[in-house]
């Protein structure tokens, strides 16, 4: 089987082109409603979430699920009204709690009347995470700033591997799977309750590295492609190099969703949106790197019709 | 094939080594992994100081580790954090109410001068607070991790013990006017020429001048000290010479001398320039994880992964066929070697660095995949399987280093711009790759060679399965 990339590429530019417009379409919904791309959560917002579990070793504890009703009485009680209240776990015995920033006697007031109400509460899983307003900015500023960071790290890298041409059409390959990324989870915190962590902005860079990588491959194939063939078109040498990377484009793929996919099924609660974002990002950065960032250079080369020799890379 | 072979030992060597390094050095489990505390403590800007320079930050950051060493909790770290906040953890401490409570607020430094006829019980008292402190550093110096349920109840039992002494000592000194906030500077510096013996100098605003000499004049000569407390916990007691009787000392400065090395006079120093800033702190972050809840996502990650991981591993066999099991092997030694690299280096192993760690190991599977889908392309092109395997490791090198390099470009981004958590991610991920690059140019590379030095291994169907029945149209003449 031989893909001809470089013939449709009007289909992929047009799929790619409608998963950016709805993505952006999503996003800016979500900042109608939650004032970020991304429903954002306690890291960039602050506040304080608490979670906490009854001490089932006492079996009469634990004979009902926790009565939210209950719960959000004491909630009103302490004027923590609008605070958001979540069940965990499969038994309902576990309780996350989301609130405005608590002071310690806040905190200390809660935990009482809540323990009160549940029975024994096992503080060995209990979790709490207070998060100020400015931590939460903070958070966000590093998040953004080491993204524009590794964008500019890897455009120069590649000019200097490559040529500038090739790094500015793989930097919008990137810029599509990050965006599409978005698009998703903007519609996952829309639709699901979603809210992204600082753990989302680490997904964000990883997908950044991982589908340069597959971008890279290619590039690296049509760049020795001419140098062998000189003789033959763009065209023709950007659908070989893809048709000759595919395999490879598709398995690493495969073989690097796959344990992120056991996480999402059946990994740790606080890992499964990190790999699920991992998972959104890879697929789409395969995508891009097939379709989207060989097209762009069969596109640009062909348009300027100045196919001139690569500098030969460091390994040969 | 001398040569592989050598390679060969030397790779067994290192997988011997990094279990054994493995067994012998434990990983660093993250508070999010084995529970506890982790809080940033952000020291506020106030009129008078409107910017916290270095200097100032130190001075906070070892009146907060005076703070933490009260609360009694084993391996403890405090460490800055920017330009202006302060990263503490506190292993296993489940209720972060207390730690709230005790690390917030401005520190509070008195000089207090000592009550009359306390001199022995005095003596006494600080004999049993040193002594209690050593017990508890006793304690605390054998780590959370090999800590017994008795000595945690022994631990409590001292600190509390501890916290009762010193509101005792605190008793026998009379409260003074003079506080922190008259104190305008200390200084450590050498006495004489010799060097070896230091003294710390204070220097005080008018008001707090003018108590200081009506305070030394009180007790100068009379045997008792004057006690400088920070957070209520004594960290001087120097007494006022006699010739000091009529006058005290004046011109709003003294020095304090004794015993002191240059190591105590410049903590003493610290300690009250610290305790001299009327810079408030705040607890601007708190993240408390249970142990339990922590070991259960720990157990659950890890099964997911190695699950995941597995299933790589017999899809590498399955479709690479000969090379792919060569690879599997190499993949295992991989993950020996990064695991052992990690303890290591120290790194700390966070839920982030975790799946960083997954990450890389997939990175490491593409390295090999580039290099069997060039081998094949090879053969296909009709090369014989040695100079197949040679141009497949010589051909996917650049794409190999490039991509690896473009990752580690990102890694470097999220480690120098990134806090805590991401951090731990990107170390794990960068170390993860350095070492896959070495494990598929060694490791998958040398037991290739390896076995197609055995003529029974040398069939073209073993490397590429479907060659005979499928020849690809895109196979390009070389």
């Amino acid at each position: 089987m031989k893909l001809n990339i470089v013939k449709q590429r009007g289909i992929w530019w047009l799929v790619s082109g409608l998963l950016i417009g709805i993505s952006i379409a999503t996003m800016a919904l979500s900042w109608s409603q939650f004032q970020g791309p991304v429903r954002p959560g306690l890291d960039f917002i602050g506040g304080t979430r608490l979670q906490i579990e009854r001490d089932c070793s006492d079996a009469t504890i634990c004979k009902n699920p926790i009565e939210i009703a209950d719960i959000r009485t004491i909630l009103d009680g302490q004027g923590l009204e609008g605070s958001s209240l979540q069940l965990v776990g499969d038994s309902g015995q576990a309780l996350s709690i989301r609130t405005r920033n608590l002071s310690v006697d806040e905190q200390t007031t809660l935990r009482a009347a809540l323990a009160e109400t549940l029975g024994a509460v096992d503080p060995n899983s209990s979790k709490i995470d207070v998060v100020g307003p400015t931590i939460g900015k903070q958070l966000l500023t590093a998040g953004l700033l080491s993204l524009i960071v590794a964008f500019a790290g890897i455009t120069i890298y590649l000019s200097l591997r490559f040529k500038f041409d090739y790094a500015v059409l793989a930097l919008l390959a990137l810029m599509h799977d990050v965006i599409i990324t978005l698009g998703v989870f903007a519609i996952l915190g829309l639709v699901a309750g979603y809210e992204a962590d600082s753990l989302f902005i680490v997904a964000l860079l990883t997908i950044v590295g991982f589908s340069v990588n597959d971008t890279v491959v290619i590039y690296d194939r049509i760049r020795e492609n001419f140098k062998l063939m000189p003789e033959k078109g763009v065209n023709d040498i950007v659908n070989d190099a893809v048709n000759q990377t595919l395999g490879r484009s598709i398995n690493t793929t495969m073989t690097t969703v796959l344990p992120l996919l056991a996480i999402v099924i059946f990994g740790g609660d606080t890992l499964k949106f990190f790999a699920l974002a991992m998972i959104v990002g890879f697929i789409a950065g395969a995508y891009s790197s097939i379709f989207i960032a060989s097209t762009l250079l069969a596109w640009w080369r062909g348009r300027s019709e100045s196919i001139t020799e690569l500098p030969a890379p460091a390994a040969e | 094939m001398g040569k592989q072979r050598s390679m060969l030992v030397v790779i067994v060597g290192l997988a011997i080594a990094a279990v054994f390094t493995i067994v012998q050095l434990p990983t660093q489990l993250g508070l999010d992994l084995r529970g506890g505390s982790q809080l940033t403590l952000q020291v506020l800007t106030t009129e008078e100081i409107t910017q916290i320079s270095e200097r100032e930050l130190e001075a906070v950051q070892r009146v907060i580790e005076n703070r933490v060493n009260g609360l009694g909790v084993s391996e403890a770290i405090v460490q800055t954090s920017g330009q202006d906040q302060l990263l503490i953890q506190l292993p296993g401490v489940s209720d972060p109410g207390q730690a709230q409570r005790v690390l917030g607020g401005t520190a509070q430094l008195e000089f207090r001068s000592q009550k009359p006829g306390t001199e022995g019980e005095l003596r006494a008292i600080s004999d049993i607070i040193s002594q209690q402190e050593i017990q508890q550093a006793t304690i605390l110096a054998a780590g959370s991790e090999n800590i017994t349920e008795e000595q945690l109840a022994e631990l409590e039992q001292i600190t509390s013990a501890l916290q009762t002494s010193r509101e005792t000592l605190l008793e026998l000194f009379d409260d003074t006017e003079l506080k922190g906030d008259k104190l305008t500077d200390a200084l450590a510096s050498p006495r004489g020429t010799g060097g070896q013996s230091w003294e710390v100098s204070i220097y005080f605003n008018n008001e707090g001048g003018s108590l200081f000499t009506d305070m030394t004049r009180n007790i100068a000569g009379t045997g008792r000290v004057l006690g400088i407390f920070l957070d209520s916990r004594l960290i001087s007691a120097p007494t006022v010479d006699v010739q000091y009787a009529s006058t005290g000392i004046p011109g709003n400065s003294a020095t304090i001398s004794g015993s002191f090395n240059a190591e105590a006079a410049r903590d003493l120093e610290i300690q009250l320039r610290g305790g001299a800033l009327p810079v408030p702190v705040e607890v601007v972050e708190n993240r408390t994880v249970g142990a339990t809840l922590g070991r259960d996502s720990i157990q659950r990650s890890l099964y997911a992964g190695m699950a995941g991981l597995v299933l790589v591993l017999i899809f590498m066999a399955i479709y690479y066929r000969l090379p792919g099991i060569l690879a599997d092997i190499a993949l295992v030694v991989y993950a020996l070697l990064t695991w052992a690299a990690y303890n290591i280096l120290g790194v700390t192993m966070t839920l982030p660095g975790i799946a960083g760690f997954i990450l890389s190991i997939g990175m490491a599977v593409d390295a090999n995949v580039l290099i069997f889908e060039r081998t094949r392309e090879e053969l296909r092109a009709g090369k014989t399987l040695y100079r197949s395997v040679e141009s497949g490791f010589y051909r996917a090198f650049s794409s190999i280093l490039d991509s690896n390099i473009t990752t580690i470009i990102a890694c470097g981004a999220l480690f120098w711009f990134g806090a805590g958590l991401v951090k731990g991610f990107a170390l794990t991920l960068a170390v993860g790759v350095a070492v896959s690059l070495f494990t598929a140019f060694t490791c998958t590379r040398n037991l290739l060679f390896f076995i197609i030095s055995f003529p029974q291994f040398r069939k073209v169907g073993y490397f590429a399965p479907s060659l005979d029945t499928d020849l690809p149209s895109n196979s390009q003449p070389s």
